[in-house]
């Protein structure tokens, strides 16, 4: 949807069958790309594929069908830790490791076996605050954070570890609406400086408002349209986001 | 050594009948065990009678073959055992359980009894037999302990495990803390054992060779012998039942297989 020079996320024609006898069809020729510095949101109701496409894309299942390009490498050819490292994925409900805030955002160079910057580095201090994370709560204990403070750990974590692509599964699922907002702006600003392409899925509609550059509707596994936020949100020409839109707001 | 003093059939009928003053005072009470506690108890009477004439007739031909059928037989009820009690979905357990085990058990059971005790001949079924029963009892344990607490936490902390996958985790590290503490779980039972051995209770082991007329500081050093056996064989079970299992629930692509880790009678599609 968005021509850059190098796309830094591409899927093409991707599929998935869950493996079991029914074989049910999960997601059916999946294809869009994602330029560095923009946001993409996929909406789309429960049951529409959604996890499972974000999940495909760092390889925590294998697709059934298709291609996934990340910087303009086919996926399968790369080692999975190697890969894991370029596509960090945010998962829905974001696990914080026993000990401090610091000791998970070391996790990312502790798998790898690297060294990481000292805790006062300007590294850190970058990182918290583009993901607006006050310095002090760098020693505090992970278990005594909020929500929405974990969330920020969660994505500071992911983006530590500099992938080039940031993927989030719901990330706004147990957020209240002051925290949802600042979230996006925190996602955006991201995105912009660290030249992510970031992936989010979500069915809050007004969060996708707020953070997406580019739209993309997915309906029982099929992409329903897709285009530019701005557009879709603006003209409402497609007739399935309109009843995604209303039904959404109703229910 | 002077011979344990002969129990008869009316010597038996008088320790049985403590067991119908337990189901009188279980009817008494109104609890209503009554029925449980003879059916349980005539099980006993019938099981332990069939593994004596096996063991009288094994120590009658006293040939190894018998002796190690015996012994296979025993692994085998201890793998079914273990994998009974096993409630969450693992891949390959029955195969890991049995490598374990038979390894880990017969392993330090043949070192016991050969470089230890230098048993002659080697398949001696009066040492070998019970000893190989013992180990293996107690390696059930801690291989039950071990597989249940992996598969369980393994189904529990998925969130943990993906967790740590998403951020560049090998398999073997995202699931290394759960493989820690099954160890640890594994091995509690023997080092509790240890700890508590003489002062809380007289070890089974022991007491028989004190009955049967055995001095007590032989009884003493073979008691000792045979716990340092069994926790170390607990251990070589555990871990290997550990270090096998957990390959089971990921793909070569530090994948965690999708149909893992789930409670044994679901047999609902997983979510995707």
């Amino acid at each position: 949807m968005t021509t850059g020079d190098v796309l830094t996320l591409v899927v093409e024609q991707l599929s998935y069958r869950v493996s079991d006898q029914d074989g049910t069809q999960i997601l059916r020729d999946v294809s869009f790309s994602i330029s560095g510095g923009r946001v993409a949101v996929i909406i789309g109701p429960s049951g529409s594929g959604k996890s499972t496409l974000i999940r495909l894309i760092p390889r925590l299942m294998e697709p059934s069908a298709g291609r996934i390009l990340v910087a303009g490498k086919d996926v399968n050819g790369l080692d999975p830790l190697q890969l894991r490292r370029m596509v960090s994925l945010v998962p829905q409900k974001p696990f914080m490791f026993p000990g401090t805030v610091y000791d998970n955002l070391l996790m990312p160079w502790r798998y790898r076996g690297e060294a990481a910057p000292p805790a006062d580095a300007q590294f850190w201090q970058e990182l918290l605050a583009m993901c607006q994370i006050p310095k002090d709560l760098l020693q505090r204990d992970s278990s005594t954070l909020s929500l929405g403070q974990q969330q920020r750990v969660a994505i500071a974590r992911a983006v530590g570890g500099e992938p080039q692509v940031l993927l989030l599964d719901e990330p706004t699922s147990a957020l209240d609406r002051p925290t949802v907002e600042a979230l996006g702006k925190t996602l955006r600003r991201i995105t912009v400086e660290r030249n992510l392409a970031t992936l989010l899925v979500t069915h809050d509609l007004h969060f996708a408002q707020q953070v997406a550059d580019d739209l993309i509707l997915l309906q029982d596994g099929q992409i329903a349209t897709s285009g530019p936020a701005k557009e879709l949100f603006r003209e409402g020409h497609s007739e399935r986001l309109q009843a995604f839109l209303v039904g959404s707001s109703v229910g | 050594m002077q011979s344990l003093i002969d129990l008869d059939l009316p010597h038996l009928v008088l320790a049985y009948s403590l067991v119908l003053l337990a189901v009188g005072l279980s009817m008494l009470q109104r609890i209503g065990q009554g029925r449980e506690i003879l059916w349980a108890s005539l099980r006993m009477v019938a099981q332990l009678l069939a593994v004596g004439y096996v063991l009288h007739a094994v120590f009658a031909v006293n040939q190894p073959i018998y002796v190690l059928a015996i012994l296979l037989l025993m692994v085998v009820v201890a793998v079914q055992t273990v994998v009974g009690r096993v409630q969450v979905r693992m891949p390959r357990l029955r195969r890991v359980v049995g490598t374990a085990i038979f390894c880990g058990c017969l392993g330090t059971t043949f070192f016991f009894t050969q470089l230890v005790i230098g048993l002659a001949p080697w398949y001696d079924p009066h040492y070998l037999i019970p000893l190989a029963g013992m180990i293996i009892g107690n390696s059930m344990t801690g291989a039950s302990l071990a597989a249940e607490r992996l598969g369980s936490d393994v189904r529990a902390r998925r969130e943990e495990i993906e967790t740590a996958l998403c951020l560049g985790a090998s398999s073997r590290q995202a699931i290394l803390p759960m493989l820690r503490q099954a160890y640890q779980a594994a091995l509690t039972p023997s080092i509790n054992a240890m700890a508590a051995m003489g002062i809380v209770f007289l070890p089974g082991m022991m007491t028989g060779q004190i009955l049967s007329g055995t001095a007590p500081f032989l009884a003493v050093k073979y008691q000792i012998a045979i716990m340092c056996v069994i926790t170390g064989s607990v251990a070589l079970t555990s871990f290997l039942i550990l270090h096998l299992g957990w390959r089971q629930f990921f793909t070569p692509a530090h994948q965690l297989r999708p149909w893992v880790a789930v409670k044994k009678s679901n047999s609902a599609a997983p979510s995707v």
